[in-house]
């Protein structure tokens, strides 16, 4: 018996998908909540949990052993059904949504048995994504609606509107992406970026930037934390949480996390691409495995989630609300259609892509110098604040 | 919702709350002008009914910044009225001192406001130095002031680690307690201790300066200014900080005086009332530094103050060490201490403002009666007022921004 | 200036900074003291926990006078010794130490020289999970650490 004929395609599919639903939770517990931790100590100046196992790694075991045999305690005039429900909702649409990441072409695992590795190529992918990602919402809402607590109701209520809020934006800058690549396809957004010769984040900075910024509001991450505010709202929608429910809601935020990072890379990053795969010069990336990039790009924007919130203070709600529909909806909007002008006024829309990234490119660089060197020209020594009548000599 | 809806409610809240509190005798805060219904912050009248839920925020809440509870009546997220709740940290540390003897009240005196003991102890010493009359040598007259000024930068640190949490920046309280501790350190060396200090007495000090102290705190108080500058780095002009506090909580002069606030928050509404520079005491008079004043009064502004004096304090620290000289560190006080029957109030600039204590003596070996000044609990009458309108998210900024510590409120 | 603001807000400058200063942070010495194995040594003049030397101690209760809450208990009779002196002999001198706020003032009041009761011992281990067996010192405990449970022998500082 050939590896062929057992390894068909759909045996494949769900060899896939458990390796989807138990490694991506593993990964979640392990590594992420470990690096996150250790990182977050780094950038204080401690150390972050080293203990348990070799350099803390096994970190996340303990965790685990401990949020499993703790006490599950349902408020006693909880809606209880919902309150069970919640946290299930909240992970499921997250696992779902892994299905249609590509992490990279197809492998050869054996002969005449290769893979691509994702689960599904849909041709949906993108709109199939901003669905389903949404649904988790409502784990949030209702967990904090269930828990019969006022603080968790009104971080539930800060999520509802948060993440609503934050689709338009996250939705709007996703447009200007699909007149690039015009395919929803994920597998295809990436190999139209191997095809162009050009990673769409070049004509597509503004795009990315609000992308990321309501990516990071849509996972509830700091500096948008607001619904499990913790010095607001003691610990918002998961009040009432704990145990494995409360792992739930944990791996739930973390995997959303994960999914907004695969998304930026797929569609700004190239995906499973090395950098500039058609200069020869840096040919030698090649040897690196297309799936190694793939994770390497995504530990690079899990890093910056964690840098953000060890460095920014929290919104405040309304402040929050008004950054998403005053600022970033009209920037979106903006860059719809500067990115329109940019393929329909060039006959060939690649150079309009590309004319769009040198322009992007510049201008930021640009500022950035102007405003930097403003900060440098006007570095004044803080006393001066002090007015000159508070001082005095002895 | 009308205007007049909410006074209505707000009233029937007070009346309940006031009825309650006294059964239960709790203080209740001082009405002030504040509290008038219709203040500026009202919004005009919507289509939508007022949806009012009482919310217990504290004393079990993580930024309360102790135990301290807040009655909220709130309209969605919006603050309809707030009423601080008193008196869960309450020890009667001023009946305590009726039935000691002075020396032995001092170290009551650092468990009121526990992350500033060194000017608890210095208030209550100078309140029995003036009683006695004693002079207190200049030795120990600079080494007072070196404690205070450090007692200065550890609270206003504390203050900056907390109340960056409160509205979620998370490092800077590293930063600053990883400076606190250094600082701590210095106070350990010099008395054995890190936070409940005892490091004064009556006529002066208990200890001399340990070798290499003066050499190791120079050394410290050069490095201090550029980890101010990494949390100002963090923080001052961040956006999203200055989002969340400018113009929230503004305090006018007027305001500040009428309510007896001191302290940064009245510094950084335009008064510049500061103990040490207006009632010298110790060598204040002789050392040169900047009152920190703003102008706005809002919580951006006590922020700009705070780390301003921080700053200056090092300037303090730094001109005292070369002061220092040679010299006794104890005045002339008789072993047992029975001060002349009369009343004196003495007060010193603490890092959350005047803390005086009003001394009764009756010629024995015991206080009649000891009144402490405590700015945290006048400080903290203000918050009803400022929290007034704001939502939530502002309460723990406001908080924050009273600096208090509850050990001191309640006493 | 309107130019100035808007170059401010839109390079975010302000918020490139924060990561800096954070940014700079990892890679800094981490200040972390790895505490059972590590352990921060106090200073000399740390306040840690008491010893009594019984022997020097001449029975005047001055500390227990002046201890600001009480918690110095001193019972002690005359008995007449080879030279026919009447001495004091200490029958009970305990602290209770889970209400100390070691604020030194019982040292302080000690007439002898050196302390007879003194708190600079740099010892401040003594969690333990019975505190009115472990945080009750008696004569024995106060002189003989060593076998009194919790505790760890320390360093004897004489103090002048």
């Amino acid at each position: 018996m050939t590896a062929a004929k057992v390894l068909t395609p759909t045996v494949l599919t769900y060899i896939k998908v458990v390796l989807i639903v138990a490694v991506v939770p593993a990964i979640v517990g392990f590594v992420v909540v470990l690096a996150e931790r250790r990182l977050m100590g780094f950038m204080q100046v401690r150390l972050g949990p080293n203990r348990v196992g070799p350099k803390g790694t096994l970190q996340g075991l303990a965790d685990l052993v401990k949020l499993v045999t703790k006490e599950d305690v349902t408020p006693a005039r909880a809606e209880k059904l919902v309150h069970f429900l919640a946290p299930v909702l909240a992970v499921i649409p997250a696992l779902t949504a892994l299905a249609v990441i590509p992490m990279g072409p197809s492998v050869r695992l054996a002969r005449h048995v290769s893979t691509p590795l994702y689960v599904a190529d849909i041709n949906i992918g993108l709109l199939f994504l901003l669905a389903i990602t949404s649904i988790g919402v409502y784990g949030i809402i209702l967990g904090g609606w269930a828990s019969n607590n006022k603080y968790s109701l009104l971080g539930g209520l800060r999520s509802a509107a948060q993440l609503v809020s934050y689709e338009v934006p996250m939705g709007l800058s996703l447009v200007a992406v699909l007149l690039m690549t015009r395919s929803l396809s994920l597998v295809e957004i990436v190999q139209r970026q191997d095809r162009l010769h050009l990673w769409f984040i070049f004509p597509g900075l503004l795009s990315f930037f609000l992308y990321f910024v309501s990516g990071v509001a849509e996972t509830n991450r700091n500096p948008f934390d607001l619904p499990e505010a913790e010095s607001e709202l003691v610990s918002g929608f998961n009040t009432e949480y704990s145990g494995v429910k409360f792992a739930f809601f944990f791996l739930g935020e973390y995997a959303a996390m994960i999914i907004i990072s695969c998304v930026a890379v797929t569609v700004f990053f190239g995906g499973w691409l090395p950098p500039f795969p058609h200069v020869r010069a840096l040919s030698f990336l090649h040897f690196i495995p297309p799936f190694v990039w793939f994770l390497g790009k995504v530990g690079v924007f899990l890093f910056t989630y964690i840098w953000f919130r060890s460095t920014f203070p929290r919104y405040r709600f309304d402040q929050l609300m008004a950054l998403g529909w005053k600022t970033m909806i009209p920037l979106a909007l903006g860059n719809i259609v500067v990115v329109a002008v940019a393929i329909l006024a060039t006959p060939n829309r690649t150079t309009g892509l590309v004319r769009l990234g040198w322009i992007y490119g510049a201008l930021f660089v640009v500022l950035f110098l102007l405003a930097k060197l403003r900060q440098a020209l006007t570095r004044r020594d803080r006393l001066e604040a002090v007015p000159a009548s508070a001082r005095r000599t002895a | 919702m009308s205007d007049e809806k909410i006074s209505q409610a707000e009233r029937d809240e007070a009346a309940h709350f006031a009825s309650r509190a006294a059964a239960a005798g709790v203080a209740r805060p001082l009405a002030g002008k504040g509290d008038t219904p219709a203040s500026s912050s009202a919004e005009p009248p919507t289509l939508f009914d007022v949806q009012e839920m009482e919310l217990n925020f504290g004393p079990q809440h993580p930024s309360t910044h102790g135990v301290l509870r807040i009655v909220l009546k709130v309209d969605g997220e919006k603050i309809l009225q707030a009423i601080p709740d008193v008196g869960y940290l309450h020890r009667g540390t001023e009946k305590l001192f009726e039935t000691e003897t002075y020396p032995m009240g001092i170290p009551h005196t650092d468990r009121m406001d526990y992350v500033a003991a060194a000017t608890n102890n210095h208030a209550f010493c100078l309140a029995v130095e003036k009683l006695l009359d004693v002079e207190v040598p200049r030795r120990a007259q600079l080494i007072r002031v070196i404690l205070d000024e450090l007692q200065r930068l550890s609270s206003h640190l504390v203050w900056l680690g907390t109340s960056g949490i409160d509205l979620g920046a998370v490092t800077p309280f590293w930063y600053a307690f990883r400076e606190r501790e250094q600082i701590l350190d210095f106070f350990e060396e010099y008395c054995g201790a890190r936070l409940t200090l005892n490091c004064m007495r009556i006529g002066g000090l208990p200890f001399d300066l340990t070798t290499g102290w003066i050499e190791r705190l120079f050394e410290f108080v050069d490095d201090l200014p550029a980890r101010i500058d990494d949390y100002e780095q963090l923080l001052t002009d961040n956006r999203i900080w200055k989002k969340r506090t400018v113009g929230i909580g503004v305090l006018t002069a007027a305001e500040c005086i009428e309510w007896g606030l001191t302290g940064p928050i009245i510094r950084a509404s335009g008064v510049e009332w500061d103990l040490r520079r207006a009632q010298p005491y110790e060598c204040y008079d002789e050392l040169d530094f900047v009152v920190p004043v703003r102008q706005n009064g809002d919580t951006y502004d006590r922020y700009v103050v705070r780390v301003q004096e921080m700053r200056q304090s090092v300037r303090i620290i730094r001109q005292c060490l070369e002061r220092i000289e040679a010299g006794d560190i104890r005045g002339k006080v008789p072993r047992v201490i029975k001060p002349p029957a009369e009343e004196i109030y003495a007060s010193v600039e603490s890092p959350k403002g005047e803390l005086g204590f009003y001394c009764v003596s009756n010629g024995t070996n015991r206080p009649y009666r000891m009144h402490c000044r405590p700015p945290s609990f006048i400080n903290l009458q203000a918050l009803p007022k400022l929290a007034k309108g704001h939502l939530i998210s502002d309460l723990v900024a406001l908080i924050g921004t009273i600096d208090i510590v509850l050990g001191e409120v309640d006493r | 200036m309107a130019l100035k603001k808007w170059l401010d807000k839109i390079t975010l400058l302000d918020l490139f900074d924060g990561l800096g200063v954070t940014g700079r942070h990892l890679f800094k010495e981490k200040l972390t003291i790895q505490y059972p194995e590590q352990k921060k040594v106090p200073s000399d003049r740390f306040r840690g926990m008491f010893r009594l030397d019984e022997e020097r101690c001449i029975k005047c209760t001055l500390c227990a006078i002046e201890c600001p809450i009480n918690i110095i208990y001193i019972d002690w009779h005359n008995e007449k010794n080879e030279a026919g002196k009447s001495v004091k002999v200490l029958d009970r001198f305990d602290v209770d130490l889970k209400r100390c706020m070691f604020c030194q003032l019982c040292e302080e009041a000690c007439p002898t020289v050196p302390k007879s009761i003194w708190l600079t011992t740099k010892t401040y281990e003594m969690a333990a999970y019975d505190r009115n067996e472990s945080l009750y010192l008696d004569i024995r405990k106060l002189t003989d650490w060593q076998k009194a449970p919790n505790v760890k022998p320390f360093t004897v500082m004489e103090q002048g």
